[in-house]
C-alpha cells in the first residue's frame, strides 16, 4: 500500500506540469537565459527585466485578451543544454514565441529549431550572424558586431578624436566580429588614424599586464578593449594600475554593475558604445529604470533591457497580428515600425531580420554609465 | 630595456603567484605520492573564506588568518577523511576521489556564496616602487613580499626545525619512519595543514589581485599546477617553485613579444611534455 501510494505520488507529480499547462488558457512566451554558470548575472538580470514586462503587459489586460505566461529555462550559456530545453519550450509547453536572452553559442544552437517549427524567435543581445541567418522567424534586438565595431570606431575618430589606437580582443565570435568591424571602418572611412597594436587574449585571461606593458610602449591615445565585465573590468583597472592614461573605450559586453564593481575608481571616464542610455528622458526608459532598481536593488543593464525590448516587441507583433499564428506574428514583427523600446526607438527589422536603432555611447561617471553620445548615421547603424 | 624589465616584473609576479598553489601540490605529491587534484578546490575556498572574514571584521589581516585556519583545518579533513583510507589502494583510486572533491567543493562554493563574480575589495598596502625607471605597483611590490616571506618560512620550516626532518623523513620512507619512532600520520597533516594554508593565501591574493572571487575560479589552477609539478619534478618543492617561476616569466615575454594567439595555458603543457620525452626527472628532481 505505502509502495502504491508513492508510486501514485511520483505519478501525479510527473503528469502535474502537463495537466497545468493544458489547463491554463494562457499566450505563453518562452525564455531561454544563462541563470547558472559564468554568465549567471546577466542571466539573472534577463529573467528580472522580463519578468517586470510580464507584469506590466499582463497589468495592462493581457494580450488579444489572455494573460501572458512567461516559461523561462535555464541554458548555461550552454549549447546541448540549450537545444533540449527549446524541444521542451516546443513541444511540451507548446509557446507561440520566444525571447533568446542568451549568449550567441546557446542562440546559434537553438534558431533553426524555432525557424523549424515557424516559432519566431527574438535573439535579444547575442551578437553572431548566424542567428538570424537560420531563417524568416528568427530576429534580433542588439547589433551584430559588424554594426556596433564601425559604430566604436566612428565614435573613437570622431567624438573622441583618437589619432593612435591599440585594439585588444578578446578571441571569440564576439570580440572578433567587434575588431573586424571597427578596423573596417578604419580601413575605409579614417585612413589617416594609425592602428599601432592588435592582439587577441584568451577568453579566461586574468592577466593583462604583458599586454598592456606592450600597448604602452606603443603609446596610443585610445585603446579599444572588447570582452565581457569580468575581462573589461581587470583590463581598466590594470591599466591604469601601470599608469597608462589613454582613454579607454570598450563595448557593450562591458555594460553591467558588475563592470563597475570589479574596475572600481579605475572605471571613470570608461567609454562604452551600447544600446541602452541610462539618461534616456523618455518616460517608458526612466520609469523601468526606477522600477528595476527599487525592485532588485542592483544597477539595470543593457542584457536586461535588451531582453525586456525583446519580450515586448514580440507581445507588440502578436497585438499587430490579432492572433498567435507564427507567421501573422513573424509579418508582424517583421513589419514593426518606430517601436518606442528602452533600448532606443527600434526602426524596424531588415528583411534579414536585423534590428536598426541609434547606437548609444555610454561614459562612466561618479561610478555610474551617463550619456556621453549617439550615434546615428543610417550608414553605420544599418547591417 | 624598459619594456623588457616591465615584462620581466609582471612575469615574476604571476610565476610567484603559481607558485603559492603550486606549493602545497609539491609538498602532498613528496608526502603521500598523491596527485592532489582538490587542492585547487582549497585555494578556491580560501579565497571565498578570506572574503567572508574580510567583510565581517573589516581587516584583511583577520580575513587572511580566517582563510588560513579554515583552509588548513579542510585540507586536514581531506587527507584524513578521504586520502588516508584510500591509501591502500592504487594511486589512480584517490586521484579519482581528488578530482569528485574538487567538482563537489567548487559546486558547494557556488551553491553558498551564489553563481556571481564577488569583488575583494581590500587593498595590499604595500609601497609602490620605482626601480631602475620601472614603476612597480604596489600590488606587486605586495605579491613579491609576500611570496618571498612563505618561501623563507618554508625552507626554515623543513631544514631547520625537527618538524621538517620529520616531514623529509617521512617522504622518503614511510615505514622506516614510522618504525624509526616519527607519528608519521600526524606528519602528513600537518604537511597538508601547511600546504593548504598556503593555497589560502594564495586564493586571498589572487582574489585582491584581480579583484575577481568566483567558484571556477579553481579550474584552470587544477591542471596547470599538475603541469607545473611534472616540470619541477613531482614532490621537489624548489623545483615546483622554479617551474612557476620560469613559466610565469615565459608565459609574460611570449604575449608581450611574440604575437602568437595562443592560450597562454598551452604553454605549460608543452613544456611538461618536453620535460617528459628529455627528462622525465623534471628539472630537481631525482630519478
Amino acid at each position: 500500500m505505502k509502495r502504491f501510494a508513492l508510486w501514485t505520488l511520483a505519478l501525479s507529480l510527473v503528469l502535474f506540469p502537463l495537466g497545468a499547462a493544458q489547463a491554463a488558457d494562457t499566450v505563453k512566451i518562452g525564455l531561454l537565459a544563462p541563470l547558472t554558470g559564468f554568465a549567471a548575472a546577466d542571466g539573472a538580470s534577463v529573467l528580472n527585466s522580463v519578468k517586470l514586462a510580464v507584469e506590466k503587459v499582463n497589468k495592462e489586460g493581457g494580450i488579444l485578451g489572455k494573460q501572458v505566461e512567461l516559461v523561462a529555462y535555464d541554458d548555461r550559456a550552454d549549447g546541448k543544454e540549450a537545444v533540449g530545453l527549446a524541444q521542451k519550450l516546443i513541444q511540451r509547453d507548446r509557446v507561440v514565441g520566444v525571447v533568446g536572452g542568451s549568449y550567441s553559442t546557446p542562440s546559434r544552437a537553438v534558431a533553426p529549431l524555432f525557424q523549424e517549427e515557424e516559432i519566431p524567435f527574438i535573439a535579444a543581445y547575442a551578437v553572431h550572424p548566424d542567428i538570424t541567418k537560420a531563417g524568416d522567424y528568427c530576429f534580433r534586438n542588439g547589433f551584430l558586431g559588424m554594426v556596433e565595431g564601425r559604430a566604436a570606431a566612428h565614435v573613437a575618430v570622431h567624438q573622441l578624436k583618437a589619432k593612435k589606437i591599440a585594439l585588444i580582443t578578446s578571441d571569440n565570435d564576439f570580440g572578433r566580429t567587434l575588431a573586424a568591424g571597427f578596423k573596417e571602418y578604419l580601413s575605409k572611412k579614417a585612413p589617416g588614424v594609425e592602428l599601432v597594436y592588435e592582439q587577441a587574449y584568451p577568453f579566461k585571461e586574468k592577466d593583462f599586464k604583458p599586454y598592456l606593458a606592450a600597448i604602452k610602449e606603443k603609446d596610443p591615445d585610445l585603446i579599444f578593449a572588447s570582452g565581457y565585465y569580468f575581462q573589461t573590468g581587470p583590463i581598466v583597472s590594470q591599466a591604469r594600475e601601470m599608469g597608462i592614461s589613454a582613454t579607454l573605450f570598450g563595448e557593450e559586453g562591458a555594460d553591467s554593475p558588475k563592470f563597475l564593481e570589479i574596475a572600481g575608481k579605475a572605471a571613470e571616464g570608461f567609454l562604452i558604445v551600447t544600446n541602452l542610455n541610462r539618461d534616456d528622458p523618455r518616460p517608458e526608459v526612466q520609469e523601468f529604470l526606477k522600477l528595476y532598481r527599487e525592485r532588485y536593488q542592483i544597477e539595470p543593464d543593457m542584457v536586461g533591457a535588451s531582453a525586456y525590448d525583446a519580450f515586448m516587441l514580440l507581445c507588440d507583433a502578436i497585438r499587430r497580428a490579432g492572433s498567435t499564428d507564427g507567421a501573422a506574428v513573424r509579418d508582424a514583427l517583421a513589419a514593426t515600425q518606430n517601436y518606442n523600446g528602452l533600448t532606443g526607438v527600434v526602426q524596424g527589422f531588415t528583411p534579414a531580420g536585423e534590428v536598426v536603432k541609434d547606437v548609444q555611447v555610454q561614459i562612466v561617471q561618479d561610478g555610474a554609465f551617463h550619456y556621453y553620445g549617439v550615434v546615428k548615421d543610417p550608414t553605420i547603424i544599418t547591417p | 630595456m624598459h619594456l623588457f624589465l616591465e615584462q620581466l616584473l609582471n612575469g615574476v609576479a604571476i610565476g610567484s603567484i603559481y607558485a603559492l598553489v603550486t606549493l602545497g601540490l609539491a609538498l602532498v605529491y613528496g608526502i603521500l605520492r598523491i596527485l592532489h587534484v582538490a587542492h585547487a578546490a582549497v585555494y578556491t575556498v580560501g579565497a571565498y573564506l578570506g572574503l567572508l572574514f574580510f567583510k565581517m571584521s573589516g581587516s584583511l589581516l583577520v580575513g587572511c588568518a580566517g582563510a588560513i585556519a579554515g583552509c588548513a583545518v579542510l585540507g586536514v579533513a581531506i587527507e584524513r577523511l578521504i586520502y588516508f583510507p584510500l591509501l591502500k589502494y592504487p594511486p589512480y583510486v584517490p586521484l579519482i576521489a581528488s578530482i569528485a572533491i574538487l567538482l563537489a567543493l567548487e559546486e558547494v562554493c557556488r551553491l553558498v556564496a551564489g553563481p556571481y563574480i564577488l569583488t575583494f575589495p581590500a587593498q595590499l598596502r604595500f609601497p609602490a616602487l620605482h626601480v631602475l625607471g620601472v614603476d612597480v605597483p604596489s600590488s606587486v611590490t605586495g605579491i613579491l613580499c609576500i611570496t618571498a616571506a612563505i618561501l623563507a618560512f618554508l625552507w626554515f620550516l623543513t631544514t631547520r626545525t625537527e618538524t621538517g626532518l620529520a616531514m623529509r623523513a617521512v617522504s622518503q620512507d614511510l615505514a622506516i619512519a614510522d618504525a624509526m619512532g616519527i607519528n608519521s600520520h600526524a606528519v602528513i597533516s600537518f604537511t597538508f595543514a601547511v600546504g593548504s594554508a598556503i593555497a589560502a593565501v594564495a586564493g586571498v591574493l589572487v582574489g585582491i589581485y584581480y579583484n575577481q572571487v568566483y567558484s571556477t575560479m579553481g579550474s584552470v589552477p587544477a591542471y596547470k599546477t599538475l603541469a607545473i609539478i611534472v616540470v619541477g619534478g613531482l614532490g621537489s618543492v624548489p623545483g615546483a617553485v622554479a617551474a612557476s617561476l620560469l613559466l610565469g616569466i615565459a608565459e609574460t615575454l611570449l604575449i608581450g613579444y611574440a604575437h602568437i594567439p595562443l592560450p597562454r595555458d598551452a604553454l605549460a603543457f608543452l613544456a611538461m611534455i618536453a620535460v617528459l620525452m628529455w627528462r622525465s626527472e623534471g628539472l630537481f628532481g631525482s630519478r
